[in-house]
């Protein structure tokens, strides 16, 4: 059985305009040494899928209000508060995107390890001293022992980020969510982050959901990938069937506005991008959510008046369009701006 | 954290000499103060005093720099009106008063106006927070002296019988509550408004975010990560404010009739006795820098940002 | 993160690529920055509420005394002391005089010193803040140094003295000393201001295209404080209204007979055991204008600048 299960997940917001159905049945499974990767733009329901499983969505507005997050056998959606506390940086970590404001300013980055280490292990002061400078060595950060009596400002973005998986590890979790672990670091930062949380994952046998709009970390570190878009899953497979055969228009169009710096003929196309935007979620269509952008569809479809289901085109590739690209008879359009 | 302080201490001395610069040369455009030799009508005994303390004959720089030593040695020079008082006397009569007070008043604004601003924070938008945000903001609104006269009318006098509060003076415990409440009724409206923001704003934080991540309890997030960072800003308000209670107490001492360095101030100043005020304005600002100084100091304890950054 | 965001650029393209998620939240202006700030001005219940009160009581200040039926200055020891009745709403003086008229006279009077010292306060600020942070360099520091050596200076004791040599103190003598002091806080934020704008593409590119610095700071820097300055006016009145009743209060503001809701405070102190009713008036009409002000400041603040704005 898988780590973690999360079956027709259902976070919605419950704002002034309306209710925003940021995620809206949203299923998917993580084992253990496995990397999820999760792609979609900024709005997908990404993050708040992330945040759901955590219980860490702000509540008002958010509410789950439905579906199963499966984590060893146990419903975490019907834990208490109490109960999640004894989950969340024990069993479950997670990282956030800026490592700027994700640390506390005002504590020494040594407090902040060791109050996690402290609150889920029984554990003296000076092994939990130990036991972090341990975890930024292993991280690592250089001179861990002087490090730990440093405020974050002292640290640069890659070293911050660093301290922050150190506090994510600390616990030994069995899955580690990153949520954008790398958009806000310099470029060459980024592949020493990536390169460390796929050590740290190999070494401590965690699951892992990584979660980036950026389809070049996907194919560095994912071992399966869920393509999201308007809050549901548009796509799914193992990384390497998904990059060679992508069946769903928006993934195309992902991979298309990816740069080929290795295709020599790439340097002189354009990045491609999607015209339009994704649908309001308040009220979304009840029809495919991409028809209004897809290149594919026209309006005489059923996909332009009823939702596709997502089905397995291929065993271990689900997609939910009406014109997956093997259907579409060899004639490839081409999505443009 | 030492070299911060000593460093910011440093930094207080030239600021106390130009408050006193402005002091003596605002005083010095007074009719009848203490350093312009002509028409006045001062005692002979107190001019001849006058002069030899300060030099009215030299030049306005050596009568400044005389007065900038008199201030360090701790000696304000005599009074004009009162024969054989000097203004250090004065001080020392009145000024404990307006301490007292001051000190008070701003305990009862932080330790009523902060929980308070808590409360409303982590129960925002409930009915607790609406109310206290309406008192809040009438009661940063109301001017003093309606409080004040409020206070006395209704616990001293309607109800005095019940509540035992004297309508004036400064002798028993019971007699420093209403001025108390009057002076920090405004700051603790203040300081419960501001913690309310802060706090809102902080708990909105990545950081707090993570801490939840960390799986941290609820009580140790917000004593240990929330409220400590919503506090920087109530602690930089609260160096003016102090500053503020100590030194603007004149109508709470007039109106409850406590003999304090304030009440002292205006009657030193209608009754012209210019050596007096120029002595407790010099008082008075260095009371305001020492506050800002603390508040300073309090800040790069709470902040270790700063600690580098501001001398 | 939270809700999916809904700009107003409907058709403008999503280029998915790395860098697609910080291009999509780039806004795109179609209303101008003040028209925005009208509509997210008046979406605040509060800050309309506050400002149509706001306008009443201005008004009422502006127009009653003309059109009363009663002379606020005519003596009439028969009618002293009356309750609100029909032909006196708010009852009378211990003169006999028509409180509802009165008031009104003393709220031009308050009102219109709180404006003029608030207008001042900002010229100043606005001079002092914009030539400290548009020269910056040593220029900068001094001044930002020497600020912070005023911030020593204490407020009411400096008004008292400015008062002190100034002799009597009329409108404009208000003005000044309320404002001699208070410039400070303005000066702050309107360099702070600068030196963001500064920092500002857009006025980098106007200067490396060779325009000319007083038209940068005319076209670009100043105007863009504005918003700022508006929000300042409203952060500045209730402390100098405040200012204004408090010198009144101890009696070295406005004097009776002349009116102003400080004096009339005053007097109604003389008599609050006798009759409560006299000094509540105008305290109440203080505290409703203060409140006013602080609702139209926090509005417009969330108004004018949305990045501050409390959730």
């Amino acid at each position: 059985m898988a780590a973690l299960e999360v079956r027709d997940l259902q976070t919605h917001f419950f704002t002034r305009e309306g209710v925003v159905r940021a995620v809206d049945g949203v299923s998917f499974s993580v084992d253990r040494g496995q990397t999820l990767g999760i792609v979609g733009e900024s709005g997908c329901g990404k993050s708040v899928t992330a945040l759901s499983i955590m219980g860490l969505i702000p509540k008002p507005p958010a509410k789950i209000v439905g579906g199963e997050v499966q984590w060893e056998g146990r419903e975490l959606t019907t834990l208490s508060e109490r109960q999640l506390e004894d989950v969340r940086g024990h069993e479950i970590a997670m990282i956030f995107q800026d490592p700027m404001t994700s640390l506390n300013p005002t504590l020494t980055i040594g407090t902040q390890i060791k109050e996690t280490l402290r609150r889920h292990l029984d554990i003296s002061k000076d092994a939990a001293r130990k036991r972090a400078i341990e975890l930024l060595d292993e991280v690592g950060i250089p001179k861990p022992e002087s490090r730990l009596d440093d405020y974050p400002h002292r640290l640069s973005g890659g070293m911050r980020q660093r301290a922050m998986i150190a506090i994510a590890i600390s616990c030994n979790p069995e899955l580690l969510i990153a949520d954008e672990p790398t958009t806000a670091l310099d470029v060459t930062v980024q592949a020493q982050v990536l390169d460390l949380l796929e050590e740290l994952q190999a070494s401590h046998e965690m699951a892992m959901i990584l979660i980036t709009h950026d389809m070049g970390v996907i194919a560095e570190s994912a071992d399966d990938v869920v393509v999201m878009y308007a809050g549901q899953i548009v796509e799914q497979a193992p990384v390497q069937e998904l990059f060679d055969h992508p069946e769903h228009p928006y993934t195309e169009a992902l991979l298309g506005a990816l740069p080929q710096i290795d295709d020599a003929s790439g340097r002189n196309q354009r990045l491609t991008a999607i015209r339009g935007r994704p649908p309001d979620l308040i009220d979304p269509p009840k029809a495919c959510r991409f028809a209004a952008r897809c290149p594919h569809a026209s309006s005489g479809d059923s996909c332009a008046t009823h939702m596709p289901e997502l089905r397995e085109i291929r065993p271990g590739h689900f997609v939910r369009s009406q014109h997956p690209a093997s259907e579409r008879a060899g004639k490839r359009v081409e999505v443009t701006a | 954290m030492t070299a911060f302080i000593v460093r910011r201490l440093f930094w207080t001395l030239p600021v106390i000499l130009i408050v006193i610069f402005f002091t003596f040369v605002l005083m010095r455009q007074i009719e009848g103060n203490p350093f312009r030799t002509s028409e006045r009508n001062v005692p002979e005994s107190i001019q001849q005093n006058l002069e030899e303390k300060f030099g009215l004959n030299d030049p306005w720089y050596v009568q400044y720099a005389k007065y900038v030593k008199g201030v360090f040695t701790l000696d304000l020079g005599p009074s004009l009106v009162l024969r054989g008082r000097d203004v250090n006397d004065i001080v020392r009569e009145h000024f404990p008063e307006s301490l007292e007070l001051g000190g008070l008043a701003m305990l009862f604004a932080l330790v009523v106006g902060i929980p308070l601003g808590m409360l409303s924070a982590l129960r925002a938008n409930s009915f607790l927070d609406y109310t206290a945000m309406f008192f809040s903001n009438v009661g940063f609104a109301i001017p003093s002296f309606l409080v004040a006269t409020l206070l006395i009318y209704f616990f001293a006098l309607q109800w005095g019988d019940v509540f035992g509060f004297p309508t004036s003076g400064w002798t028993t415990w019971q007699s420093k509550v209403l001025p108390s409440l009057a002076l920090g009724l405004g700051p603790m409206a203040y300081f419960a408004r501001l913690t309310r923001g802060t706090m809102l704003e902080t708990l909105q934080q990545d950081y707090i975010r993570t801490a939840k991540a960390k799986g941290l309890r609820w009580r140790r997030i917000v004593a240990v990560h929330a409220l400590r960072n919503s506090l920087i800003p109530v602690v930089t308000a609260a160096g003016p404010i102090l500053g503020f209670l100590i030194t603007g107490s004149f109508i709470i001492e007039q109106i409850f009739a406590i003999p304090g360095i304030g009440r002292y101030y205006v009657t030193a100043v209608t009754g012209r006795d210019y050596s007096v005020v120029m002595g407790l304005t010099v008082l008075l600002s260095i009371i305001v820098i020492l506050a800002n100084l603390v508040v300073d100091i309090l800040y790069g304890i709470l902040d270790p940002r700063t600690r580098e950054a501001r001398t | 993160m939270a809700t999916p965001a809904r700009s107003a650029a409907e058709h403008a393209p999503l280029v998915v690529s790395p860098t697609a998620e910080t291009m999509a939240g780039a806004p795109i202006r179609q209303r101008n920055l003040w028209q925005d700030a009208w509509f997210r001005y008046i979406r605040n219940r509060a800050a309309v509420a506050a400002g149509v009160v706001f306008l009443i009581v201005l008004a009422y200040c502006l127009i009653f005394p003309l059109v009363s039926p009663y002379d606020p200055y005519d003596v009439e020891f028969s009618d002293a002391r009356q309750n609100p009745s029909l032909a006196h709403p708010l009852g009378t003086d211990a003169f006999g005089r028509d409180l509802l008229t009165r008031t009104a006279l003393g709220g031009r009077v308050s009102i219109g010193i709180g404006f003029a010292a608030t207008l001042v306060i900002l010229a100043i600020g606005v001079a002092y803040g914009s030539i400290s942070g548009f020269i910056g360099g040593h220029l900068d520091n001094a001044m930002m140094r020497a600020l912070d050596a005023l911030y020593g200076l204490p407020y009411l004791p400096f008004a008292i003295i400015t008062l002190a040599i100034l002799g009597n103190a009329g409108f404009w003598t208000m003005v000044i000393a309320l404002s001699i002091a208070s410039w400070l806080t303005t000066a702050r934020i309107v360099r702070g201001q600068m030196i963001t704008l500064k920092e500002n593409d857009y006025i980098r590119a106007a200067r490396s295209v060779g325009a000319r610095w007083h038209r940068i700071l005319l076209r670009h820097l100043l105007p863009n404080t504005l918003g700022v300055l508006v929000i300042a006016v409203f952060l500045e009145l209730p402390g100098v209204i405040l200012g204004e009743a408090f010198l009144s209060f101890i009696g070295l503001g406005i004097s009776p007979p002349e009116a102003s809701w400080g004096s009339m405070a005053q007097e109604g102190y003389k008599n609050y055991r006798v009759f409560p009713l006299l000094i509540v008036i105008p305290s109440v009409a203080i505290a409703t204008l203060i409140l006013c002000a602080n609702f139209i400041a926090d509005g417009l603040r969330d108004a004018l600048d949305p990045r501050t704005r409390e959730t």
